[in-house]
């Protein structure tokens, strides 16, 4: 493994990796979309938030996230604001998680995402055609949540990876 | 039970309120500003615009050098597979370039007599400069289908502005910052664009559909009973949202359903690299006969302008029915006479093949004569000639046909 020297400019690169990841896959909708797969695609800043937050990593600010959700808006076209309520919704689901959890496990915490994100892209959906009468696929939708949630434990896995080199 | 519902408070206040040592601002106060922006964001305050265009500036921008990475490895992706198919599109690119230059001169007259009589119906002319912009963010969302370009308020860009791929449409301005702008294309669900389907003339509205295809909808009834499979699709100009004859794409029918029809865009919005934005300027057209009238009675009353329009259409389109009856006319007329010519020639034809069969069988006469002075008496029973045949019998005639030798 790596070793960094603590207070190093590579080990403060290394520690905000993970806010650094999620503004590029913001700007960059890094969502493989443009493999032309018709029925897929997956919200990797849902899978980034949900995990990070519910390690309670310290370079992970809310701020940030909030502020990520805005230029996701502001890429997506969407009206300022529905991101970031959504990123976070998922900041107060998993600090409630984290309050109620004594033992933390990688399949409820995957299934707690899950109905999180479920959660979310319904309300997001309501605002969205109630409030902004945009016309939605309810099928992207469904899609969109089922590949984040089969996706999640992959990423997981990785985000895993990453914590032990910066803990080593 | 009552400790459970305590617990359950506790968390989810300390969720809400429970600042860590690194986070400046509570979640519940995020929230809470979140849905102040969302509310912000459907008013149309002026403010709020700036806003969104210096944001939408930066932001863009940002994604486009973010992108460049992912964008490179993308395009080095599609060129590789363009150059494997190379030469096989460089062939069919060659016939439909033969194809193009006939067909380009006849548009070319069609242009001309469709701005004429544009300038004849309307009080004024569209004249358009086409603005070429380079699309700076194309992330194909599964929700919402739009680009971003690098042209805006700057470059006269408006929200409406028409844009185009070569000549064929692809969508239209939605949001307009100083130097980008966002442009809803046609397959996203929230686009609908009044159309014309060519030959058959039906006016419809394409709509999106999230996919790389439109769906034709609000169009006229029975519509299931006509082939419109091919047909051109192109804006009928309704609503003056878009310009009029601009082409958008193909009729494929769908499997399985006979009364529903997609649409195939001539453009594929997923590879488009460049477009063309249009900008208009509409310029007043001064008819002679209208300054004329116009100084003589120094009535500026719209309506009067409005009606005289209208009358002068009438005219026209009068005068162009007119004229059509006439053609029509003519060209019954023609058909008339034609078939009368083709009658006449098949006559001819028929007393033509008569002559040669009776010309065909003097021929075989002349021929059995000739043969018949020559070997008839080889051939002709007699009193030395035992093996001759009595003179006109069949056996006599092939005889003589055989120069005086009897068939075996």
């Amino acid at each position: 493994m790596t070793n960094f020297k603590p207070r190093g400019f590579y080990f403060k690169f290394y520690s905000f990796l993970p806010i650094m990841v999620l503004f590029i896959s913001v700007l960059n909708e890094f969502d493989l979309n443009y493999l032309k797969l018709k029925y897929f695609s997956f919200n990797f800043p849902f899978i980034l938030i949900f995990f990070f937050t519910l390690k309670d990593f310290k370079n992970f600010d809310y701020l940030l996230v909030f502020l990520a959700g805005l230029v996701n808006d502001t890429v997506v076209g969407l009206p300022l604001g529905i991101s970031s309520l959504s990123y976070i919704l998922i900041c107060i689901a998993t600090s409630y998680l984290r309050n109620i959890t004594i033992r933390p496990n990688p399949i409820k915490d995957w299934f707690y995402f899950l109905l999180v994100i479920g959660l979310i892209n319904s309300i997001n959906y309501s605002i969205l055609t109630l409030f902004f009468s945009y016309d939605l696929l309810l099928l992207s939708y469904l899609v969109n949540i089922f590949f984040t949630f089969i996706l999640y434990m992959f990423f997981a896995y990785l985000f895993k990876y990453y914590l032990k080199g910066l803990n080593d | 039970m009552a400790s459970s519902r305590d617990d359950f408070i506790i968390a989810i206040r300390s969720a809400f309120l429970k600042k860590s040592t690194q986070q400046k601002f509570s979640l519940l106060t995020l929230v809470f500003i979140s849905i102040f922006i969302i509310v912000l964001s459907s008013f149309d305050l002026k403010f709020i615009r700036y806003l969104k265009a210096g944001i939408s500036e930066v932001v863009y921008r940002s994604s486009f050098i973010v992108s460049i990475p992912e964008n490179f490895l993308k395009n080095t992706f599609f060129e590789i597979r363009e150059y494997s198919t190379f030469f096989q599109n460089y062939k069919i690119n060659k016939e439909e370039l033969n194809e193009l230059k006939s067909k380009s001169i006849s548009d070319k007259i069609t242009q001309f007599e469709n701005e004429e009589l544009k300038e004849l119906i309307n009080d004024y002319t569209l004249s358009s400069d086409k603005l070429l912009a380079k699309i700076i963010v194309d992330h194909d969302s599964p929700y919402l289908k739009s680009i971003i370009i690098n042209k805006g308020s700057k470059d006269n860009i408006k929200i409406g502005t028409n844009i185009y791929d070569r000549s064929y449409l692809v969508g239209r301005v939605v949001e307009v910052n100083y130097k980008t702008s966002r442009v809803l294309l046609l397959s996203d669900l929230n686009s609908n664009v009044p159309v014309t389907i060519a030959p058959q003339n039906i006016q419809a509205i394409i709509t999106g559909t999230g996919e790389n295809y439109g769906e034709i909808k609000y169009t006229r009834e029975g519509i299931s009973n006509l082939n419109l499979e091919d047909s051109i699709v192109y804006t009928s100009g309704t609503g003056a949202i878009f310009k009029s004859g601009t082409p958008i794409g193909r009729v494929v029918a769908v499997t399985g359903s006979s009364n529903r029809f997609k649409v195939d865009f001539y453009s594929d919005f997923s590879q488009l690299k460049y477009i063309f934005a249009e900008l208009v300027t509409k310029t007043e057209v001064k008819n002679e006969d209208q300054q004329v009238e116009i100084e003589n009675s120094q009535i500026n009353n719209t309506a009067d302008t409005k009606l005289q329009i209208l009358e002068d259409e009438k005219k026209i389109i009068e005068q162009t029915n007119l004229k059509f009856k006439d053609e029509n006319e003519l060209l019954k007329i023609k058909i008339n006479n034609l078939n009368k010519q083709i009658v006449d020639f098949r006559n001819e034809v028929y007393d033509q093949k008569q002559i040669i069969a009776q010309y065909n069988i003097d021929l075989d006469e002349i021929e059995f004569l000739r043969l018949n002075l020559k070997f008839g008496h080889t051939c002709r029973k007699s009193f030395l000639n035992n093996d001759g045949f009595e003179v006109g019998t069949s056996e006599y005639k092939s005889c003589v046909m055989n120069k005086g030798q009897a068939n075996d």
